[in-house]
């Protein structure tokens, strides 16, 4: 029998955790084990409204279930924000290329991140955070647009303490008890001092902090073969065959969501 | 060397009647002035035309159905044949063939139909005046891709066998089939030299210097694809009738079973194809989702596959509500070069 990749596997959604007033993860168990690599996205199907790609934000090495954090931004993250614990989902994949960490072994580690793009980037820093030793440094820059638009609070505390990571926090509002910085994402990158020759970053946010946070590094010396971006296109079947998530001659759900730049940086309009 | 014989168009239709019950065929034959696939029954075996250009539907339509149920397999179709296809077609039908055969995934669809489905091409003699495969540097008659090919000469066929497929399935014809004489395949390449003459002839006008997908790889930034674009009505009307268009989109149906998902042929053309969550829309101009069908065949599918996925057949030209003629649009990129 023929595998058929357009069917989604059964998933109970067995946790809600309130990030922020919009975004919430979903702790799912799935039927049968799901085998991925830090970066590859899933499919999720609310039966009956529609599907929509999500990389999951839990390490991979947590298989009994699978965490994804979801911002309501339309009408299934909309359906699924309603949905209950205890309700059924339906989950297809992994798909596509993830984050290529062993290629960053040896090196320092420049995560930068905006609001929901934590998501991804929370399953690398648990990826990086179990083979510590293999990487020199990992800095983390994240950024929301005002402090309870932060998502993993509870998370922060436990990570400032471990070995290897440096965290900086702005947001670009603040409130009188935001005690870190005030200012866009990018501000944090002038803080912070890396060893260029032997860095790679890593870059998941909203397009327009994808640029700017892009352009920034490439101004601070970064070269472009050394930066890892998340794109992010409109997918239907996740599987290289729909043509929706084309990204010049590639298709985001195969050969990404992960790129590194200098692949698509002459691809017109990747901002977009 | 491919093997090559002759048969007379009497014993080709006595065969094909022989096979009809054990076969489902589709044959191109005159419906309201133009060539359209018909199924095949005792009384039109004689009506199928087959030197002339390509029927109306796109082959894509037997392998990737415009809706079609996809979180159910469905029973295994008919053995079935498609009869004179042409160049154009088996070029584009390579395409297909990458995009849903080959990768990480197969969808079991369109494969499951593919390996129920044998292929009887034909030349192209007579091209119509949309027809342009010259100008993309491929030719009227089948050159590989067919499982058979019929090249009309004399009262019946010089018949070429393309597969090994195609080989066990002429295997009862055996005793209606003489080998081809030199003098016959003399013949068939005069006929096809000509034809190719008259699709070079028809697109006198339209020859450019650069190659068609120079110019639209170079031509990027040309005010001419927002000229192009002013009469498009984003019908999708082009993308439907192309045969190497393969987008789709898969729609949660509220369907009985479990997780009910249909896929739709759908188009670049239209205006939310690209578009992500909260509205951003990376083609969201008319023109540039226009220009996006052109850098599709002519330069990231030839970057991705080696094969133009433009391949000629004049369909879209025909089928546009905005008569935008592709290679009137190309032509003119040449002649604007230059200008912002």
């Amino acid at each position: 029998m023929v595998e058929n990749p357009y069917l989604p596997l059964e998933a109970r959604v067995e946790k809600i955790i309130d990030e922020t007033p919009n975004i919430k993860t979903f702790v799912l168990k799935v039927g049968r084990k799901i085998k991925f690599e830090t970066g590859q996205f899933v499919q999720l199907t609310i039966p009956g409204i529609g599907e929509a790609p999500f990389t999951p934000s839990s390490s991979p090495s947590q298989t009994e279930k699978i965490e994804l954090t979801v911002m309501k931004a339309g009408l299934l993250t909309g359906k699924l924000h309603e949905t209950k614990e205890g309700g059924i989902v339906g989950i297809r994949g992994p798909y596509g290329r993830g984050y290529p960490f062993q290629d960053f072994y040896n090196k320092e580690i420049l995560i930068l991140g905006g609001g929901v793009g934590m998501a991804p980037l929370r399953s690398l820093l648990l990826t990086l955070l179990e083979n510590v030793d293999k990487f020199k440094r990992i800095v983390l820059c994240y950024g929301a647009r005002t402090p309870e638009d932060i998502v993993y609070k509870y998370a922060f505390p436990e990570w400032q303490k471990k070995r290897k990571l440096e965290i900086l926090r702005s947001v670009d509002k603040a409130t009188p008890e935001w005690n870190e910085t005030e200012g866009l994402v990018t501000v944090l990158l002038d803080k912070m001092e890396m060893d260029l020759r032997n860095s790679v970053a890593v870059v998941c946010g909203p397009p327009i902090m994808m640029k700017f946070g892009t352009l920034k590094l490439i101004d601070l010396g970064y070269r472009p073969e050394n930066i890892y971006l998340s794109m992010e296109k409109n997918m239907s079947c996740g599987l290289g065959k729909c043509g929706h998530c084309a990204l010049g001659k590639y298709y985001v759900c195969k050969d990404g969501p992960v790129f590194r730049y200098d692949l698509i940086k002459d691809v017109a309009d990747i901002w977009l | 060397m491919k093997m090559k014989f002759f048969i007379s168009r009497v014993d080709w239709e006595k065969f094909l009647e022989q096979i009809l019950k054990t076969y489902r065929i589709y044959a191109p034959q005159e419906v309201a002035g133009d060539l359209a696939y018909q199924v095949l029954a005792p009384e039109n075996v004689n009506k199928t035309i087959y030197g002339t250009y390509r029927a109306v539907q796109p082959l894509k339509t037997f392998f990737s159905l415009p809706q079609e149920k996809v979180t159910e397999i469905t029973p295994q179709p008919d053995k079935t044949i498609i009869l004179g296809v042409k160049n154009c077609d088996l070029k584009a039908l390579s395409v297909m063939d990458k995009i849903f055969l080959e990768g990480e995934f197969v969808d079991p669809f369109y494969g499951m139909r593919r390996d129920k489905t044998l292929i009887i091409a034909s030349d192209c003699y007579q091209p119509k005046d949309t027809c342009f495969c010259a100008l993309l540097d491929n030719n009227p008659f089948p050159e590989g891709g067919f499982d058979i090919n019929l090249s009309p000469v004399d009262n019946g066929f010089l018949l070429e066998v393309g597969s090994s497929k195609g080989e066990g399935f002429i295997a009862p014809l055996r005793e209606d089939l003489k080998e081809a004489t030199s003098d016959l395949i003399e013949k068939r390449e005069k006929k096809r030299k000509e034809a190719k003459e008259k699709v070079v002839e028809i697109n006198r006008e339209f020859k450019t210097q650069k190659s068609f997908p120079s110019l639209v790889k170079e031509e990027y930034a040309s005010p001419e694809w927002e000229e192009a674009a002013k009469t498009c009505v984003e019908c999708g009307a082009c993308t439907n009738i192309c045969p190497s268009c393969y987008c789709f989109l898969l729609v949660d149906t509220k369907d009985v079973g479990k997780f009910p998902k249909v896929k739709f042929w759908d188009s670049c053309q239209y205006t939310g194809f690209a578009r992500v969550a909260a509205g951003i829309n990376p083609r969201a101009k008319l023109y540039e989702r226009l220009r996006n069908r052109y850098l599709c065949k002519y330069e990231y599918r030839p970057e991705n596959f080696g094969i133009v996925a433009c391949t000629g057949c004049g369909r879209c030209v025909e089928a546009c509500q905005g008569k935008i003629d592709k290679r009137e649009v190309i032509k003119k990129l040449e002649e604007r070069s230059g200008e912002t």
